[in-house]
């Protein structure tokens, strides 16, 4: 995948307090327009915690089912390197 | 006004800047992007599913005059930024502030209000070169497919024509045709080579589909293969070289032709290639206020809001300093054409091979001259 320093550079970022809610909003709103996303997969960081990596391999979410990020009880909080990813017409849901 | 003899001038303060900490400059290339909102529903974009707290009219006055004649150039990105309620009053308000030589606005040239809006900033901005780049991935029902909006290529010839005729009558506007070059698109760029060669548009510039954090595009496939993107530029570099520009669009091709070479080295070597200025010579300032010193790492500088709307007290930042030493160290490289072009006025070489092209002689049939040097900003915002 070209630009994979992105990827890492992504995840390292610090989220926001409203990260989950507007990434998750904007992927429904995506989807109600009738845009070319599917729904919404979780990338787990290479070190995530317990809870990440006991979700299902390959799902893909609706936004209004998706889990929080960071998940309860991350223990990096904020600074957790699971980050979600939209999942378009295109493509196969993201390798894990 | 702003002058590009004063940016050349200013090259070397920025190179000082970059190496030791001073002296303390504003950007000169400045992306205002008022609204994420937008009408396209491309397959190499997810910005237009965003919704944002947007700075009001009022507190772009205060942030655009906290900018001052720093900025040379503008570009007012989006969404689409001609969907944007207010964008002739923040042009106008940027030009009052801050008389940049050039304001740049891509188009995904949709709405029927395109042309009055455009002939209002032109006539708003007498000074300024006004380019307007629409936005074109492909011809006929291939554009259409890409840019997710039946009958987008239709529109697309209806607002050419009309910017084409505006612009016999507006000295300060220049019309061309910007093409995001993606896994959808690489296949026929001859095609739309052809098309644009024969369409009138001043300009036809290209620009590869990249990543960004923006766009909520990491780790999409939406960027050609290396072999892909090379065989695709050789032709467009083919094709430039064919051409035969007279004064300074002779340049402004060269520089062109030295971005698509270097985009071809990006993706190869993994690397800047050459040292990026973003956060030093570039900036963009997104909906909400957050300052960021490109688009494709969108670090988090600081918002306006928080800072008084004054530009400087982000720009000579804490949080700056963390991100210019991990941008000279090279921890990220990217083909940003907003970006880059400024780069490469600060990269010797570069500007040593673009100024020899001018050495080269011209044929007589000449080329409309398109008067910029930039780039289309944002591949697929608009």
């Amino acid at each position: 995948m070209p630009f994979e320093w992105l990827n890492r550079f992504h995840r390292e970022q610090q989220k926001p307090p409203s990260y989950a809610a507007k990434a998750l909003a904007a992927y429904a709103l995506g989807m109600k327009a009738h845009g070319s996303i599917l729904g919404v997969s979780v990338l787990r960081g290479p070190d995530c915690c317990e809870a990440a990596r006991a979700l299902p391999a390959d799902q893909v979410y609706d936004p209004a089912a998706a889990p929080r990020l960071p998940l309860e009880g991350c223990p990096r909080g904020r600074r957790c390197t699971c980050v979600y990813r939209p999942v378009m017409s295109y493509q196969r849901p993201p390798d894990r | 006004m702003n002058h590009l003899a004063g940016v050349l001038a200013r090259i070397p303060l920025f190179q000082l800047q970059r190496r030791t900490g001073w002296p303390r400059l504003l950007p000169l290339n400045v992306t205002l992007s008022p609204s994420p909102r937008c009408n396209s529903r491309c397959l190499t974009c997810n910005i237009w599913m965003k919704r944002e707290d947007e700075l009001t009219l009022e507190e772009w006055d205060k942030v655009l005059r906290s900018l001052g004649r720093a900025p040379y150039w503008f570009t007012i990105s989006g969404g689409e930024p001609l969907m944007y309620p207010h964008v002739v009053e923040l042009a106008r308000l940027a030009y009052e502030h801050c008389r940049p030589g050039v304001i740049n606005i891509p188009s995904n040239a949709i709405l029927p209000s395109i042309p009055d809006r455009v002939e209002r900033i032109a006539r708003a901005c007498p000074e300024s070169q006004l380019i307007v780049n629409l936005s074109l991935d492909g011809v006929g029902e291939k554009h259409d497919r890409i840019r997710g909006i039946p009958g987008n290529f239709a529109k697309f010839e209806e607002r050419l024509a009309q910017l084409l005729a505006l612009r016999r009558k507006l000295p300060n506007l220049t019309v061309g045709i910007h093409s995001v070059i993606s896994t959808f698109s690489v296949g026929h760029l001859g095609e739309l080579i052809a098309y644009a060669d024969r369409s009138g548009a001043d300009q036809f510039i290209t620009e590869i589909a990249e990543p960004r954090v923006e766009l909520d595009t990491v780790g999409l496939p939406i960027t050609p293969s290396r072999e892909q993107y090379a065989a695709a530029i050789d032709e467009l570099i083919a094709y430039v070289e064919r051409r035969r520009f007279r004064g300074m669009a002779r340049l402004t091709e060269a520089l062109r032709i030295e971005y698509y070479r270097l985009v071809k080295r990006i993706l190869d070597e993994e690397d800047q290639v050459i040292d990026c200025y973003a956060g030093w010579a570039s900036a963009h300032i997104y909906a909400d206020g957050t300052v960021w010193p490109c688009c494709v790492r969108a670090d988090d500088l600081g918002n306006l809001r928080e800072h008084g709307y004054d530009f400087k007290r982000i720009w000579q930042g804490e949080k700056l300093r963390e991100v210019r030493r991990s941008i000279a160290a090279r921890e990220c490289h990217c083909p940003l054409a907003n970006a880059a072009y400024t780069n490469m006025l600060h990269d010797l070489p570069t500007m040593v091979r673009a100024t020899a092209h001018l050495a080269r002689p011209g044929a007589p049939a000449a080329v409309p001259a398109p008067s910029d040097e930039g780039p289309g900003p944002c591949h697929s915002n608009g």
